[in-house]
């Protein structure tokens, strides 16, 4: 569906700073937001899929943060805060330059790393929040699996590897049928 | 153009001028192409609009279930889902009836009237996007106008923590950049669009303007705004991130124009100072009333997210979340709204109709949905179906059934039927309608056991 395709993010993961460090851990401010892929698949109703997975499950972020940590585009990374962590791929930013600061979509995964805290203003506080970044090998989780795997509503909350070796839920609805 | 996608040839019948069932701009322009019962393509829509229109069938709820003992959704028929969530509508001390932004004021009557009899909170997604707007709104007043007007006359519109070109696609087309209006007869080049926005936004790239201050300093930067207006002298070289000249410019740029509209986003009700920013930025557009013409406008998101407050402020007195658990209306920021009421684990029964907690909710605030049963009223499979506990498929307003919505500027507009809607869903109307029945039925049952 072109509806939902994303353009070609240009692959500029150049490590040019003579003074910049490779590192493992970077500290960083998290925005959320809406964006217009992520906003496009939502309301399709695409939510199990793959490309949902590619347009909320994913960090823009700065190219130079990018060769910071070594990472290129659509590698995977785990992105820690306060109030949990979660795996996202890692993307060029079109917004470029803003050193410091990703961007991750509304959606599942960014939920699991934002502020529930409203200050008794009834809204939740979804942007500017700090956290780090560092590089992963684990798997972005598709969404029935990230709810799985987060919240763990009808798994045993106990048993945490346990759920990680659970069979995906794959990309479409599951249901007994009549 | 490795992009480029064909106009679609292969329709049976047009249906004109549907509403977008999509966000706040509502247009009302549309046409559907319609084939063997399906919209194929939509014409005049934004990306947004026609990829909701022309939904995902794979993952259309299509029959009503109820999760089992397994932890696995089930089909079931309508009476025994609809007995089950009124069951536990019924059985409840503290449910939260949450959603409501995507479908007809039709329906949000009678879903007041539930809530009113089992003691429920109504919120709505207010409540996690413009719902300080609103405190601020009460706060400091509500310089509106219509869009009409802003196409008209506007000759400067100001986007504030909003990336219009991608929540509001056709915003900057339809309404305020773009158009041309009666006295703004060349469109775009009689108008200059500033975009105030720590991000290099979409919107930003496409501005005459940008100011990029510094994260959670929109309240310092209006202030300064502010100051400069009332003849002030600013004592810091740097406000924001920005140069105290380049604020003194946008400053007067601002007063010496004819018609200005400020169109504000969740830029500034989601950072820290939350309301207070919409505060100062009503007030920084009451100021700018001593000098010229202007007006102030949250960009709202859903279809029908004003639409509930309207409604609610009118039957209630209370913009959303209101709460009437002592059996009268409630309204209390920090204490009667969703987030709060799950971050504090108060609620024991969760509707969510029309809207997707699982997608949109803090994850500290879907832990406690995790623990509590949750009854889904909405057209698709989503993150909120994998905590679901009773799914009842409805039907999509403004494309299988007629209803009334509210624009972001609080222009009502009916949205007209087009095609029929899969035939083992329901209207949402019928489904609260149907709960309501129920719950009264066993809350007589109950009275008449009690009063033996």
């Amino acid at each position: 569906m072109t509806y939902v395709d994303k353009p070609a993010i240009p692959k500029v993961v150049k490590f040019d700073e003579p003074n910049a460090k490779l590192r493992n851990k970077l500290d960083v401010m998290l925005n959320t937001g809406s964006d217009i892929y992520q906003g496009a698949c939502k309301k399709r109703g695409s939510t199990l899929k793959d490309e949902y997975r590619k347009v909320a499950g994913v960090a823009y972020m700065d190219p130079k943060d990018m060769a910071k940590l070594g990472v290129s585009n659509w590698d995977h990374v785990k992105v820690i805060s306060d109030w949990g962590e979660v795996v996202v791929n890692a993307a060029h930013s079109r917004d470029a330059p803003h050193e410091g600061t990703i961007f991750i979509p509304k959606g599942p995964w960014a939920n699991v790393v934002v502020s529930p805290e409203t200050y008794c203003c009834c809204d939740p506080t979804y942007k500017g929040i700090m956290c780090t970044v560092e590089k992963s090998d684990d798997d972005v989780l598709l969404m029935a699996d990230l709810m799985r795997a987060v919240y763990k509503k009808y798994v045993n909350k106990d048993d945490e590897e346990g759920i990680k070796d659970l069979a995906t839920l794959g990309e479409m609805p599951v249901y007994k049928k009549l | 153009m490795a992009n480029y996608e064909p106009p679609v040839t292969d329709y049976e019948s047009i249906v004109e001028n549907c509403t977008c069932a999509f966000c706040g701009c509502n247009c009302d322009d549309l046409d559907y192409l319609i084939k063997d019962g399906h919209v194929v393509g939509v014409r005049h829509a934004c990306r947004l609009g026609a990829s909701k229109i022309m939904e995902d069938m794979d993952q259309r709820l299509l029959v009503p279930m109820i999760r089992g003992e397994d932890g696995e959704l089930a089909e079931t028929d309508w009476d025994s889902a609809l007995d089950k969530a009124a069951e536990l509508i019924a059985g409840a001390v503290r449910p939260i009836f949450y959603g409501w932004s995507e479908t007809s004021i039709e329906t949000m009557h009678h879903g007041l009237e539930l809530g009113e009899l089992v003691g429920a909170v109504l919120d709505n997604q207010a409540t996690i996007c413009h719902g300080p707007s609103l405190q601020a709104v009460q706060n400091a007043g509500y310089p509106i106008s219509t869009l009409g007007e802003v196409k008209n006359r506007a000759d400067m519109c100001l986007y504030t923590g909003s990336n219009a070109m991608n929540s509001h696609p056709r915003h900057m087309a339809r309404y305020s950049t773009f158009p041309r209006g009666y006295f703004r007869p060349r469109g775009r080049f009689d108008r200059t669009v500033v975009t105030l926005d720590p991000k290099y936004s979409d919107t930003a790239k496409m501005s005459d303007i940008w100011v990029g201050f510094e994260q959670n300093g929109d309240y310092e930067f209006y202030n300064a705004i502010r100051a400069v207006l009332k003849g002030k002298k600013l004592q810091k070289e740097f406000i924001s991130g920005i140069p105290k000249e380049d604020v003194e410019e946008l400053a007067e740029a601002m007063k010496n124009v004819q018609f200005g509209a400020l169109f504000f986003g969740l830029g500034l009700t989601h950072t820290l100072s939350k309301q207070r920013n919409i505060d100062i930025a009503i007030q920084m557009v009451a100021d700018l009333n001593s000098y010229t013409k202007w007006i102030l406008m949250p960009m709202r998101g859903h279809f029908n997210v004003n639409g509930f407050n309207i409604f609610m402020a009118f039957e209630t007195g209370f913009p959303y979340g209101v709460d009437f658990a002592r059996g009268y209306q409630r309204y209390m920021n920090g204490e009667t709204n969703t987030i709060d009421l799950l971050t504090r684990k108060e609620c024991d029964v969760f509707m969510v109709i029309a809207a997707d907690p699982g997608a949109h909710y803090p994850g500290g605030a879907v832990k406690h949905l995790a623990e509590i049963p949750v009854i889904q009223v909405d057209i698709h499979w989503g993150p909120s179906t994998e905590i679901a506990d009773v799914v009842l498929p409805g039907s999509f307003v403004g494309v299988e059934v007629g209803g009334t919505s509210y624009r972001m500027d609080g222009v009502p507009i009916w949205m007209k039927k087009a095609i029929d809607k899969p035939e083992t869903c329901r209207d949402d109307e019928w489904i609260i309608k149907e709960i309501l029945e129920r719950v009264k039925k066993i809350k007589a049952e109950q009275g008449a056991l009690a009063s033996k």
